[in-house]
């Protein structure tokens, strides 16, 4: 009984020990680089796909260059709404 | 020509050239590689549960660690409601990985390096993300694109925004990976070829450069098949569970 007893008071021991190193290494391992790529991507993307959109349709209407300005700037904000979600996204996690 | 370092990433076909109602199906280098990966997973995923043992060989462990990692990734973001979409995510993540991985060795050709295989992959999560979104709550699905509490003022240019960045989202995530590995690879290549034009006297620093690139490389090779496997899931958790 006692080899035990001895024994989990030496689990609880090294369990604490395992949450403290957790603790230390919230926020800096890995995957905060893999959030930094993902986010400037994402800013970049939108902007791409929204100036495309807006090509697209000037060519459609023959309106050249106005919606292409239109959509060039809702592209970038679409890019920074991105942006915003996927550091609320962040926030989010790290909390927990 | 082997100088140049956009030449690696040169497609080829391999053995007679494959004509199908117009469309060219010939096997290609990229083909190759992409079933060198496919058979490298299977033949991993096979041998790692062989031999089922309470105290696990190093294949198993690194079966029994690739699965407990997707898995809990799934439920971490997506919730619960997402398990059943484990061998998808499952699949892309080791597909991405190992053809990232695959890559690194010398005189083999990364598939990934190429726009129109990641986007055909982001494309493949775009389409089905939306359609398992439509499936599940029908048209108001639609509802993604007005967020709650936005003056009605606004709402026509909030909602012009938000299909935007809806859009975007397979055009992220394919472009991320490819410029990843592609200007990763060039580089390695660049200062690989600074290392021979230099020669015996300066070419150490570039030599040096390589090596730590290299490394550098393959945490990317890690780190990108994260973020796209991570970035499906969070795809899935808003077709899933609508504004949560």
């Amino acid at each position: 009984m006692r080899n035990l007893k001895e024994i989990s008071t030496r689990l609880k021991i090294a369990k604490k020990k395992i949450e403290k190193v957790k603790e230390k290494n919230k926020g800096s391992n890995v995957a905060s680089l893999g959030k930094a790529l993902k986010i400037s991507t994402e800013l970049v993307a939108a902007v791409v796909v929204g100036t495309t959109i807006g090509f697209l349709l000037d060519s459609w209407f023959d309106t050249k260059p106005l919606l292409l300005i239109c959509f060039f700037f809702m592209g970038a904000a679409a890019g920074i709404s991105n942006v915003f979600k996927s550091a609320k996204q962040m926030h989010k996690n790290y909390k927990n | 020509m082997a100088t140049n370092p956009m030449h690696q990433f040169e497609v080829y076909k391999i053995g007679p050239e494959i004509n199908l109602g117009g469309v060219n199906l010939s096997y290609t280098n990229a083909s190759l590689f992409m079933t060198i990966s496919a058979i490298l997973i299977l033949s991993l995923l096979f041998f790692g549960t062989k031999k089922k043992s309470l105290i696990p060989s190093k294949i198993q462990l690194i079966t029994e660690l690739s699965y407990t990692f997707v898995a809990k990734m799934i439920s971490d973001t997506a919730g619960s409601s997402a398990k059943s979409f484990f061998p998808f995510v499952f699949t892309l993540f080791m597909f991405v990985l190992f053809s990232n991985m695959v890559g690194m060795l010398p005189y083999s050709f990364t598939t990934t390096s190429h726009i129109i295989v990641t986007f055909m992959l982001a494309v493949i999560v775009f389409v089905g993300v939306t359609i398992i979104g439509f499936i599940k709550h029908g048209f108001k699905y639609l509802e993604l694109f007005v967020p709650k509490g936005v003056p009605i003022l606004l709402l026509p240019l909030i909602v012009i925004i938000e299909i935007i960045s809806y859009l975007s989202r397979p055009v992220s995530l394919s472009v991320r990976l490819f410029a990843n590995m592609m200007a990763g690879h060039t580089m390695l290549k660049v200062f690989g070829g600074f290392v021979i034009s230099l020669g015996l006297l300066g070419g150490w620093l570039p030599l040096g450069f390589s090596v730590a690139l290299t490394g550098l490389e393959i945490l990317v090779a890690f780190l990108q098949a994260y973020v796209f496997a991570i970035l499906t899931c969070i795809y899935l958790n808003d077709a899933l569970n609508l504004h949560n």
